[in-house]
């Protein structure tokens, strides 16, 4: 489905992503990890095509994702934003139904299979009874729902979300992912995201990638990803991994480790 | 349990109230009716008095001549022309407060209106120079005839700068491009009242007039200069209507749902630009219409961008036009300029609505 080949990405002069190979197959979860500033956002601009490589390549479904149409794009695709801006005033249905966007040349206006496509995403994330009420009165988990069910109402097989979690407290950042889970499980929907909580990531993920300075330091099942070697590594953090009870791995910070840290207290 | 639905939802739309129309109709309705009172009003008022029956023998060609010159030669294109500016300037200012998601943006800010006042100031001055220099095929008047054209031009040049000079990796930044526009326009004013203060002896008082917004022997030759564009913007913003929901969007999120965003936004700007400058170009900078209808258009109207747009057209109109029939009534036979009136008549109720706000 997504796969890149020595893909360097850099913002003007600022090398972001140095080198980085690696295949995403279609279905499941993939979750990005990795410290601030290691390139998770870059590199998931780059899988929507929004960024083009220095050098190397991107490729969805085997084609260059620079050579893809915008539109074509838009249908294979969609993209949900780290700090996404809610229209001023805009009620839950209205921001949507802007996921329609794509299905629809400009002067077009929505269809009645419209209509039922962004009811059933509303459906799907649970934000129906919430459709006449404006965006911005809605508490964070619920934004981030609205959210989502404009990127379902789309209509895309696969799901690119920076940070989905990262502005939401614990309850609501666990009700995203499970809502996530479940679109994968229940639609088939692929889902790539970049998350912070290793753990959060170890419980939801079927796959995760593991980046550190804009290179790619680990990839594959939580199991084989989040070890206290590659942790300790990665985010200098000495930690020990437990295996739970659903046979993912566990993993609790003890401190940050001797080696990087300066004798503050000598 | 019912909830009686928000006035403008989508059940709003098709719900009928007491007396048969939706609240759409009734703001259009309204608009539509403020609009043609003070097209009346412009009509009526001047320096001559006319009855109404005189006024409609003057507007159906009948009646004597000097009543069909007043109403047919300077109050109806006067009247007319100060409508279109008011539309020019109010849905210029809703494209670009949409556009840099600021609900402070002006045709002001991307300094069109100070790169035509100094290019309409050194045609006055040149215009001047070229007299005092002797030359048979120069003279005021010329300046003055072509003054639309020089202040357009020069409100198109200055606009294109300021959106090369906003780009930032190739993109356009609505933050940097309004900074830039803020910093050139005062640069631009400075060489203005520079300019004027050197060698605006001969002509201070015909630029200070334009310079404040006049619509002071405005004729129907300025209406049909401004026509077109005013038909070219409403077909631009026609077809913006949709691309503009998405542009509100963050701008990665808008590209990544198939908009191509710098496509749009480089023609919705250039939409912004060609009303502004036009209208600048007829009655010099008029400020505060581009700033408050948009807004209060956008507090009547929600989020259905349609309706923004209409209300912005007549709104826009009626402010205009308003401004204009106070500004030559109140100290007749002394004129006070659309664009001072306008602006003292529309900050109280933009204040107003500030205060109304959370």
């Amino acid at each position: 489905m997504l796969r890149t080949e020595n893909l360097f990405l850099s913002y003007g002069d600022k090398p972001v992503v140095q080198d980085i190979s690696l295949a995403i197959p279609e279905g499941g979860i993939t979750c990005l990890l990795g410290p601030n500033g290691s390139g998770k956002s870059t590199l998931l601009k780059s899988f929507a095509g929004l960024l083009p490589p220095q050098s190397g390549q991107t490729f969805l479904d085997g084609r260059p994702v620079t050579d893809w149409n915008r539109r074509q794009l838009a249908l294979r695709l969609a993209t949900l934003p780290q700090k996404p801006i809610v229209p001023e005033g805009i009620k839950v249905r209205d921001l949507v139904a802007l996921g329609r966007f794509p299905h629809r040349k400009w002067w077009q206006g929505n269809s009645t299979a419209d209509d039922e496509a962004t009811t059933e995403a509303m459906t799907m994330t649970g934000v129906l009874e919430l459709a006449e009420r404006p965006v911005q009165s809605l508490s964070g988990g619920q934004q981030q729902r609205a959210w989502i069910a404009m990127a379902l109402a789309q209509g895309t097989q696969i799901l690119l979300l920076d940070e989905p979690t990262t502005f939401l407290d614990w309850g609501y950042q666990l009700e995203v992912l499970e809502l996530l889970s479940s679109l994968d499980r229940r639609h088939g929907i692929s889902v790539v995201m970049s998350l912070h909580d290793l753990n959060q990531a170890a419980q939801f993920a079927d796959r995760i990638a593991v980046l550190a300075d804009g290179q790619l330091k680990a990839i594959g099942s939580p199991q084989q990803v989040i070890t206290e070697t590659l942790i300790n590594a990665v985010f200098r953090v000495s930690t020990t991994v437990r295996v739970g009870n659903d046979g993912r791995p566990f993993c609790s910070g003890a401190s940050t480790s001797v080696s990087t840290t300066p004798a503050i207290i000598n | 349990m019912t909830q009686p639905a928000p006035p403008y939802s989508r059940q709003g739309y098709h719900r009928l109230s007491v007396s048969g129309l939706t609240p759409v109709a009734k703001l259009v309705i309204a608009g539509a009716l403020c609009l043609a009172l003070v097209l009346l009003g412009g009509i009526q008022s001047g320096a001559v008095n006319l009855t109404w029956p005189q006024i409609w023998q003057g507007l159906a060609g009948e009646g004597s001549q000097h009543v069909q010159r007043v109403v047919l030669e300077v109050r109806l294109p006067r009247t007319l022309t100060g409508a279109l500016i008011g539309v020019h300037f109010a849905l210029s200012g809703w494209l670009l407060q949409l556009l840099s998601r600021n609900p402070l943006a002006e045709p002001g800010i991307l300094g069109i209106s100070a790169g035509a006042s100094l290019v309409a100031v050194i045609a006055f001055i040149l215009g001047d120079w070229l007299v005092s220099s002797d030359n048979p095929y120069s003279n005021t008047s010329f300046a003055l005839q072509y003054l639309p054209v020089f202040a357009m031009a020069g409100g198109l040049v200055t606009a294109a700068a300021v959106y090369v000079l906003g780009l930032r990796h190739g993109n356009l930044s609505p933050v940097k491009m309004t900074l830039t526009g803020a910093v050139i326009a005062g640069m631009l004013h400075a060489l203005t009242t520079g300019a004027l203060a050197f060698w605006g002896h001969a002509h201070t008082e015909l630029v200070a007039q334009w310079l404040a917004g006049s619509l002071y022997g405005v004729q129907w030759h300025h209406l049909h200069t401004l026509l077109p564009w005013t038909l070219a913007g409403l077909v631009g913003i026609a077809i913006l209507l949709r691309p503009l929901k998405v542009m509100q969007l963050e701008d990665q999120q808008a590209r990544s749902m198939g908009l191509h965003l710098n496509r749009w936004r480089g023609f919705a700007l250039l939409i912004a630009t060609l009303l502004a400058a036009s209208a600048v170009g007829i009655v010099g900078p008029v400020g505060f219409i581009g700033l408050l209808i948009p807004h209060i258009s956008r507090q009547l109207a929600g989020t259905n961008f349609p309706l923004q747009m209409t209300l912005c057209v007549l709104l826009g109109a009626t402010l205009a036009v308003l401004a204009d029939v106070i500004g030559r009534t109140l100290f007749a036979p002394y004129e006070v300029p659309v664009g001072v009136v306008s602006a003292i008549l529309g900050v109280p109720f933009f204040l107003y609505l500030l205060s109304r706000q959370p």
